[in-house]
């Protein structure tokens, strides 16, 4: 479990303080999937960082298991919006990284990176190089790396924002799929509300900077969801009337990103 | 491919016509400018009784020590340079500086410190090579996306680990470059070693050419040098840079 209490953030800049996140009070339970939206620059990457331990909070903490978190750790994994794979090595390899890591041996190595490659069905690409695959079958690689970690927390930050529309359904399954049966806790950050009602089995909502939580919602809707199942419209209604001021801005940014695909 | 080696060798034949045609002409005496057929025979007697061989042993083995040494003390300079402010502000500026002095220059306080001995050639051979391998490095590991080193630290990357699998193959694109122009600099700076005293290398024997009036040995032992510089750089750095290209695709440019 993950409780931030009363969890402040402001950077330094050159016209003085930036306030980013303000009083942020949120409770995380095991297995849960959680998704944040809110518009672009509102402050989720930052607290992303600050769950992960790669950032401080200047004021108020974050407790993971009733701990104070100090510094980056295994255990809460982040899926960053680029990824980050490592282009030196193969697609297996890459799943491996973190469990050579942890010091098991090669043929333990092998037999987990290859469970999860299977998982995310890039089993005959376990020899190819990154720059081989497309956006897609990337986004699967990290999941597959992070997963092969068996972290009790993932962590994504806008994973799907950069993907074609059917690449992305197809995504949305897949987590659906493999959430359910890894039961990891997952924290999805997103700026797309539909995304967020498919996802999450709550959805919760920053307004813009200083960040609050402005309100969150419980989706009870039946697993697997797509995000065009007439269901969801109604929670993304009502998201989208909760964000007001923001709304403006958030439905350019859909509109945008549907004219792009 | 095909189209390219064919004009190549197209070229290079045409080329041994005209060097033919002008010996032919005999515009100057032989033993200034030798025919093709002349300089090839002392290559092949030169190999054949080892004189040449041995040469190149001797050579080869100066480059392998120096250059060696060069990659050792410049990556560990440049890491040093990146990790410590302090050491980046000080070495850092002087190893940019002694970057631009013709590493030859080092040859006179070289023979004054160790006297006319492999020592000295050595020396000037890690002088050559050391300042651009340590830029290398130092720019390689310091533009390491901070990406990789996030994810790699993320995924329980500290300290040494970290560097080794993370930051220094991220680097490689910018080092393996660095490490080319050092092996290039390291072979002039030996061969103009060589050619100062009786050393036994390459460049020894290229000044034994001179001694003898022998302008067949002459070229036949600048034909070597530059078939080796070539065989080096094809075989040893064009594999690597092909072995990179595959891994990392467009992404890289070397
Ligand atoms: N390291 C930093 N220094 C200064 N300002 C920052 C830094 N990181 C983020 N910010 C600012 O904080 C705000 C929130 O950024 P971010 O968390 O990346 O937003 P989001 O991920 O929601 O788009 C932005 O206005 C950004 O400019
Ligand atoms: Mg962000």
């Amino acid at each position: 479990m993950i409780e931030i209490c009363d969890l402040s953030k402001s950077f330094k800049g050159r016209n003085g303080e930036l306030a980013v996140l303000q009083n942020i009070n949120l409770e995380i339970k095991n297995g849960e999937f959680l998704c944040i939206v809110g518009p672009s620059g509102c402050g989720k990457t930052t607290l992303m960082n600050i769950i992960a331990g790669l950032d401080l909070a200047t004021s108020g903490k974050v407790l993971h298991k009733g701990k104070l978190i100090e510094g980056i750790s295994p255990e809460r994994l982040v899926i960053f919006q680029d990824l980050g794979l490592f282009p030196w090595l193969t697609v297996q390899k890459n799943v491996e990284f973190g469990l050579k890591l942890k010091k098991l041996s090669p043929k333990e190595r092998q037999e987990i990176a290859l469970e999860y490659l299977d998982m995310v069905n890039l089993i005959h690409f376990k020899d190819a190089y990154i720059h081989e695959l497309s956006g897609g079958m990337k986004q699967r690689v990290a999941l597959a790396r992070a997963l092969a970690i068996n972290p009790e927390i993932l962590l994504m930050d806008e994973p799907f924002a950069a993907l074609d529309a059917q690449t992305r359904d197809m995504l949305h399954m897949e987590l659906q799929k493999i959430w359910a049966k890894t039961k990891k806790t997952i924290i999805f950050v997103t700026h797309n509300v539909r995304e967020a009602v498919c996802l999450g089995d709550r959805v919760i909502v920053f307004s813009s900077l200083p960040a609050v939580i402005k309100s969150s919602f419980a989706v009870n809707l039946e697993r697997p969801r797509r995000i065009e199942d007439y269901g969801l419209m109604e929670i993304v209604r009502q998201i989208l009337a909760e964000l007001q001021f923001e709304i403006q801005k958030v439905f350019e940014e859909e509109f945008d990103a549907k004219e792009n695909n | 491919m095909q189209k390219k080696i064919i004009r190549q060798i197209i070229f290079y034949f045409f080329l041994l016509i005209l060097w033919e045609a002008l010996v032919l002409l005999k515009l100057w005496p032989e033993y200034v400018f030798p025919s093709p057929l002349k300089v090839f025979a002392t290559l092949i007697s030169g190999l054949s009784d080892s004189s040449f061989l041995i040469a190149i042993g001797i050579s080869l083995k100066r480059i392998f020590i120096g250059y060696g040494i060069s990659i050792v003390l410049g990556g560990m300079m440049g890491m040093l340079m990146c990790k410590y402010k302090l050491v980046n502000d000080t070495l850092g500026g002087l190893v940019l500086g002694l970057q631009t002095l013709p590493s030859i220059c080092w040859l006179p306080l070289a023979l004054l410190w160790f006297g006319l001995n492999e020592k000295a050639i050595i020396f000037v051979v890690i002088m050559g090579a050391l300042f651009s391998i340590t830029i290398a490095f130092d720019s390689g590991i310091r533009n390491v996306p901070r990406l990789y080193i996030k994810a790699g630290k993320n995924m329980g990357a500290r300290n040494m680990t970290l560097f080794w699998e993370v930051m220094l193959p991220a680097a490689l694109p910018v080092i393996i470059p660095g490490l080319k122009q050092g092996w290039a600099f390291a072979w002039r700076s030996l061969m103009a070693g060589e050619l100062l005293f009786v050393s036994m290398g390459l460049g020894y024997l290229l000044m034994m050419g001179r001694e003898l009036n022998d302008m067949s040995q002459v070229i036949a032992v600048m034909l070597s040098i530059a078939l080796i510089s070539i065989l080096v750089d094809k075989l040893v750095f064009g594999q690597i840079e092909r072995n990179m290209r595959r891994k990392w695709g467009t992404e890289i440019s070397i």
